[in-house]
């Protein structure tokens, strides 16, 4: 009896080991296949306002538009710069709200089950279409305190007792769609950056230091996001095993 | 760029997040070079990949750590025991400790809209072994149970939760347990946050009887009068914590659980006669969190 039930954790074992590396090979295979892709970002139209910690009953998160930022060129320009060393870059034609709009569930296995919407959305919206993969960034989500969710650029405060903290961030996750079949090869939320500071979230931000005033502040929070962007998103395709780093 | 400076003195309806803003605007964006995330050590990538499952690549963080709790013996004793609590956890890096009550049970939330949560919850209660304790002597073993249910947690504000759990025993056990709690956490400043709130818990007398309940043969072995418990309150009390991130690395916290038991839980022979009706839980422990990564 003892035999035989190690003769079946012993078939389960091989079984697992069989498919993970199948898996593996699809995966490898797939982004090795790559020779032409097209990048979509969608992050850059919006910058929320959100407070946590000691608010008051009824603080809702406000959004500011900043398309005159023009972060998504910007962040295609640092993904062509990135990429176009192993893959040949081609530009994009693509509706920048349509992908900005899609939200996950709240329900967590809903975003399992259900088939990706970002793939629909290249599939039907992104012309040329016939490339070898499509590289789709767009907004990532954290939580900030307790009961406050924050997502894509923003400004947050954390409020305490003693202190506030401000924080900028700019949370992006990326995709690799097959541009033939549209499955999603690789999804990966950036990471938090190393500076990362005292108020901790799921991806790229840093403290924000109100010491000082100064002329065109916009220009310096545009220019604080972009740094957040151009510093993460080597590290974020390197783990994506899109460039060497 | 007038669009975004415009825009943010329009938010009068919320003066102090607009003052946050313009002081943001106003700021020089000190992105600090205090190192706070370094990794200890780079894994190589694994040879291959699961089904269905994300790369692992990437940076992960690991807490590990070492507590103690002093607790009463069983539910319903007046003697108390000391025992120690490993803490360990792994999670991706920069993933959000959630608020965590030390009555809690273990949960999955598979809903979460920021503000409202809801999943899974288990929870693991003890075997009580009659040889252990002379009070206890004559009563005979109860197994360990398994109470599987849900929960749900709302945050009216981000410095409120209230949290409902309700679970269905199976093993030592096999009632309905619900309990009802609500904690103000308030953060001093972003490193310690102390938190505190009161705590309700109704049982079924299924979830009852087997630790409150004296038989004809128990009343005779024990020398207990006999007892029928019964469904209703089981127990109100307080609980409070507060945790302090030293830095980036450790972590301490400590916290207190006061119990009063209530109805058929309180009016036992068990309890009346050879136990108390205030059961108090002390704990205290310390982390190390360090990161790594896999290429």
């Amino acid at each position: 009896m003892r035999r035989i039930a190690f003769l079946w954790i012993g078939l389960a074992a091989a079984c697992v080991a069989l498919g993970a590396a199948a898996a593996f090979e699809t995966r490898a295979s797939r982004l090795q296949a790559i020779k032409t892709v097209g990048i979509v970002s969608a992050i850059g139209e919006e910058m929320s306002l959100t407070q946590a910690g000691l608010t008051r009953l009824g603080t809702t998160a406000q959004s500011l538009p900043i398309g005159a930022w023009a972060l998504d060129e910007l962040i295609v320009q640092q993904a062509t710069r990135l990429l176009e060393g192993r893959f040949r870059v081609q530009p994009l034609t693509y509706r920048r709200a349509a992908f900005a709009a899609i939200r996950d569930s709240a329900v967590a296995p809903v975003n399992l089950l259900r088939s990706d919407p970002f793939k629909e959305l290249v599939r039907s919206d992104v012309t040329p279409q016939g490339l070898d993969a499509y590289i789709v960034i767009t907004r990532a989500r954290s939580k900030l305190g307790n009961g406050r969710n924050v997502e894509g650029v923003g400004l947050a405060e954390y409020r305490t007792l003693l202190a506030d903290y401000g924080l900028i961030h700019a949370l992006y996750e990326v995709r690799i769609i097959d541009g033939k079949s549209f499955n999603v090869i690789e999804k990966r939320a950036a990471g938090p950056l190393d500076n990362t500071g005292t108020v901790p979230l799921a991806g790229p931000s840093g403290p924000v230091d109100e010491a000082l005033g100064g002329s065109a502040p916009s220009e310096r929070l545009r220019a604080a996001v972009v740094d957040l962007i151009t510093r993460s998103l080597p590290v974020t395709f390197g783990d994506m095993h899109l460039i060497g780093g | 760029m007038m669009h975004l400076d415009e825009a943010a003195l329009r938010l009068s309806g919320n003066a102090r997040l607009t003052t946050a803003v313009l002081a943001a605007l106003g700021a020089t964006l000190a992105i600090t070079q205090s190192a706070v995330a370094q990794t200890a050590f780079t894994l190589p990538a694994p040879p291959f990949d699961l089904p269905m499952l994300p790369s692992p690549s990437g940076n992960w963080t690991v807490m590990v750590g070492i507590g103690g709790q002093y607790m009463p013996d069983f539910v319903g004793s007046k003697n108390g025991k000391l025992m120690p609590i490993p803490i360990f956890s792994i999670r991706r890096a920069g993933s959000i400790d959630q608020f965590r009550g030390p009555r809690d049970s273990a949960s999955i939330a598979l809903l979460d809209v920021g503000n409202f949560r809801a999943g899974p919850a288990f929870k693991y209660v003890a075997s009580r072994k009659a040889d252990k304790y002379a009070e206890l002597i004559g009563l005979g073993d109860v197994k360990a149970a398994y109470e599987l249910g849900g929960f749900v947690e709302y945050y009216p504000v981000d410095w409120l939760r209230l949290r409902g759990e309700l679970r269905q025993g199976i093993g030592g056990h096999t009632g309905t347990v619900a309990d009802i709690s609500a904690d103000v956490i308030v953060p001093l400043i972003q490193r310690l946050t102390i938190s505190a709130g009161p705590r309700f818990t109704w049982k079924s007398t299924k979830a009852t009887a087997p630790y409150f309940g004296v038989d004809a043969a128990q009343a005779l072995a024990s020398g207990l009068p006999m007892y029928d418990a019964k469904s209703g309150a089981h127990s109100v009390g307080f609980g409070s914590q507060i945790s302090y991130r030293i830095n980036p690395q450790w972590e301490v916290h400590a916290y207190v659980e006061y119990e009063k038991l209530l109805g058929d839980a309180a009016d036992s022979p068990l309890v009346k006669l050879r136990g108390s009706s205030n059961q108090t839980t002390v704990g205290l422990g310390a982390s190390y969190s360090f990161d790594f990564r896999i290429r």
